[in-house]
């Protein structure tokens, strides 16, 4: 049986098991958590659309937070919706959360917007709903922009929603003043874009993960989107405007050191990979 | 004819049209089943398609009138928006879609307990975890729906009723945390990935992996920590890791992911065209005569 | 908001220009000009990645994504067939893992229609094409089961991926599994290319189905579909220039222009 070739200081730079190398990020990250180095974060003007949107919302009008995410996307768009709940309840501007792709993310939402009313004294009914999980994507919205309490019927917790003390001249879509989409999920923004916001003209703004974000400031640059809030940054960002530091801002702390981290194994893989290469160069 | 799509006035009304509706869809499959060999099915399948397709894209280039008169049984839309000939169908197909896809979970479900079933039977290698599979299953179903139907107490009770905090426990005590959990490998992946996968061998490898330093230093509090020495406005502001990673995204990425929308987009009419017109070889005619 | 909901007159010209040429490239292609597709070596590696399978003993794992009835599924379910024909001609088992449950029907009847055409009717076996879980996660992780449990020798993953995209082909990695990925929506590009062998990207999607069967009906429709992005892109182009004409910055660097121009005659 033959013997394999040992490998080179070099060669073995680009081949670390996995194994230490998610435990070097665990530590990292659980370092940050326990020890933060907390550094300033500035709100990009991306954000500040996003709160500017909130802050111009006319007096009468509803803003529909459409919270589509869960558990799992819960460390980024968790702060993001609670940030933007905040920012609801301090211009006293009536919302109602929503979900068109996440029903169990509902809840979710729900509990977070329970917490932040009690800071604040906010009634359900009167401040803030939870119209539930609404099932048909475009259906939904098609039906919602023409006739609103028909569509979305009864609220999250079953009751009538057209009982409820904010919902009085709440008819159709011109009575919505922003909608703001709360998502991990893709796809979910192209129907509010194109059914009501490119359709009706409603302002849009939107939150999303950061590994989709990108793909969504091309509707940030055509003005289809007031702001868009990306990923535990966005919602750090949001909390600072709000002065409600919270969980985004925690979550910053492991972030950073978790990206340099990753940045510095990449070049370990990369130093290695070079000083190899001029090695078996040179042999030859 | 009109009366059929109307709704029912009373509940009695409503299940007799339901039975009806089974009966009826029952007797047109077993017939369909009968009369139609596989050529006669594929044609009936290509002219639904075909149809079905029409009617959406006919509503969309009809022209519209603003004082379209709507059938007073159809939810009145706004006249300002206008509307054509086809545009009251719209909503009941929607909302008849929506329907056919709720009917697709029991067949899901149906697969489940198919598969796991015959583990169990068969005591295949792995069947326990066939076992817990059905008992997540009927602890889930059990316990949500008896926590959905409990009556609501007279007195509202500071503990809370034991079926609704089992449901509690299953659900955000084990599905959501697991589902977090789950989400969170995704950090350690994406670590050993691009620790394997990211390397120098090109000019155009460096480039990127330049614009993916300032983008992932620039998302992070650390990286404007890192340039906080340069000044906020003016030429060297832009050198701010944050303002170059934002530049990044706007003037780099937009452009990108705008020529990538139009290339999809445009795929995407030209294989739909291929599916409206019957004509995609694949799923649908593997045997084409 | 002049066309979304209803079109106006730009959009039925543009749409009609647009359906006019990709039926005419049909036309000329079923009349027999021969169209030139370029290798895309995502599609030209399905045939080794089965190869490889059946060579190892071992099954293949294929997942159409995580959506239902949709185009992007669809042309899924066509590669799907397209595996599945080679694979029941070689007799390597394919597994099939199916997240939405409208596609479960369609996807065992593609199966057991390429078997059949294959000449293997009963080659197919129901157990092998499973409806995993409709919960994201849960279907990778479902999937990443089965994978290991198989010990597949290769994985195909075609549709629309999300965030699982990388749990799946991670641990596809780590199986030693060959790799082929394609995936309309270029967020989860990077993430199979780092872990995946060959991946296909963007409109290289779909084009699949008239790459790998090479019917004329097929090529024609892919020919057209880039006429009609040049014609896209040279709108744009004009729009651009246009638009930076006309535009306010550029109306001062115009003024200019006229005045030297004018120094000029």
């Amino acid at each position: 049986m033959m013997a394999s070739a040992p490998q080179s200081p070099w060669q073995r730079l680009q081949g670390i098991p996995r194994y230490y190398i998610y435990l070097l990020l665990a530590a990292v990250v659980v370092w940050q958590i326990l020890f933060p180095i907390r550094l300033p974060i500035t709100p990009s003007a991306a954000t500040k659309g996003v709160f500017a949107a909130i802050e111009s919302v006319p007096d009468g009008k509803l803003i529909i937070i459409s919270a589509d995410w869960d558990a799992s996307t819960q460390a980024e768009t968790g702060p993001q919706t609670e940030a933007i709940i905040h920012a609801c309840f301090q211009h006293h501007k009536r919302f109602a959360l929503m979900s068109l792709g996440a029903p169990m993310g509902i809840k979710l939402a729900d509990d977070l917007a329970r917490r932040v009313a009690e800071q604040y004294d906010a009634r359900y009914g009167v401040e803030w709903c939870n119209w539930g999980y609404k099932f048909g994507y475009d259906n939904v919205l098609i039906a919602m922009a023409k006739d609103i309490p028909k569509t979305i019927g009864t609220d999250f917790h079953g009751a009538p929603v057209a009982q409820l003390p904010m919902m009085a001249g709440v008819t159709e879509i011109s009575s919505i003043g922003l909608v703001i989409e709360i998502t991990g999920l893709a796809g979910i923004s192209e129907y509010w874009i194109g059914l009501i916001q490119g359709v009706y003209g409603t302002p849009f703004a939107s939150a999303y993960t950061a590994v989709m974000a990108p793909g969504y400031y091309p509707f940030l640059d055509s003005k289809q989107m007031k702001g868009m809030l990306v990923g535990a940054k966005g919602g750090a960002e949001m909390e600072l405007l709000v002065g409600r530091p919270g969980l985004g801002g925690a979550i910053m702390a492991a972030q950073s050191w978790a990206h340099l981290f990753i940045i510095a194994l990449i070049v370990l893989g990369n130093v290695g990979y070079l000083l190899a290469s001029a090695s078996e160069r040179r042999r030859r | 004819m009109r009366s059929l799509f109307r709704p029912a006035a009373t509940s009695a009304a409503l299940y007799w049209h339901l039975a009806a509706a089974i009966i009826a869809s029952i007797a047109i499959i077993v017939l369909l089943h009968r009369l139609l060999g596989p050529r006669g099915r594929r044609w009936l399948i290509a002219m639904v398609t075909l149809l079905g397709g029409l009617y959406l894209g006919m509503e969309y280039f009809l022209p519209v009138r603003k004082d379209m008169l709507w059938p007073s049984h159809i939810p009145n839309p706004n006249p300002a928006r206008g509307a054509n000939l086809l545009s009251p169908g719209i909503e009941p197909v929607g909302n008849m879609l929506s329907v056919i896809g709720a009917f697709t979970v029991g067949l899901g479900i149906y697969s489940l307990c198919q598969v796991h079933g015959r583990n169990i039977i068969r005591r295949r290698s792995g069947w326990q975890n066939s076992l817990a599979f059905f008992l997540s299953m009927l602890a889930m179903l059990v316990f949500g729906m008896w926590s959905y139907y409990l009556p609501k107490p007279k007195i509202e009770s500071p503990i809370m009723p034991w079926p609704k905090a089992t449901y509690e426990v299953l659900f955000n005590g084990l599905f959501n945390p697991l589902q977090a959990a789950t989400f969170s490998l995704l950090a350690f992946y994406i670590a050993s990935a691009a620790y394997r996968a990211f390397r120098i061998r090109s000019a155009e490898a460096a480039l990127m992996m330049a614009a993916a330093f300032i983008v992932m230093l620039g998302q992070v509090p650390v990286g404007a920590w890192l340039t906080s020495g340069l000044p906020t406005t003016g030429a060297a502001g832009f050198f701010r890791l944050e303002a170059l990673g934002d530049w990044v995204m706007s003037w780099l990425n937009t452009p990108a992911q705008r020529g990538i929308v139009f290339g999809i987009a445009i795929g995407g009419l030209a294989m739909s065209l291929r599916i409206w017109l019957s004509l995609e070889r694949g799923t649908f005619f593997a045997e084409q005569g | 908001m002049g066309s979304l909901e209803h079109a106006n007159w730009f959009m039925r010209v543009l749409f009609g220009a647009m359906c006019a040429i990709i039926v005419v490239s049909v036309l000329l292609a079923q009349r027999g000009r021969q169209m030139f597709i370029r290798r895309i070596p995502g599609l030209s590696a399905i045939e080794e990645a089965v190869g490889r399978a059946t060579e190892m003993g071992r099954p293949i794992f294929f997942s159409p994504g995580l959506w239902g009835i949709s185009i992007v599924t669809l042309q899924a379910l066509a590669i799907l067939a397209y595996v599945v024909r080679l694979a029941a001609t070689r007799l390597t088992r394919i597994i099939v893992g199916v997240c939405d449950p409208t596609i479960f029907p369609v996807a065992e009847e593609s199966v057991r229609e390429a078997y059949a055409s294959a000449g293997r009717p009963e080659g197919f076996r129901p157990e092998d094409v499973r409806f995993v879980s409709d919960q994201q996660f849960a279907y990778a992780l479902g999937s990443v089961g089965i994978m290991s449990r198989e010990q597949v020798a290769t994985s195909f993953f075609f549709g629309m991926f999300f965030a699982e995209a990388l749990i799946l082909s991670e641990n596809g990695r780590a199986l030693g599994a060959l790799q082929v990925a394609g995936c309309p929506d270029p967020v989860q590009i990077p993430f199979f290319i780092a872990t995946c062998d060959y991946v296909v990207i963007g409109d290289e999607y779909y084009a699949a189905s008239a790459y790998l069967t090479r019917e004329p009906t097929l090529t024609g429709s892919l020919v057209g579909q880039d006429i009609v992005k040049a014609v896209v892109l040279a709108l744009i182009v004009l729009g651009v220039g246009l638009a930076t004409w006309y535009g306010g910055a550029a109306s001062e660097a115009r003024n200019v222009l006229f005045k030297l121009l004018a120094k000029g005659a």
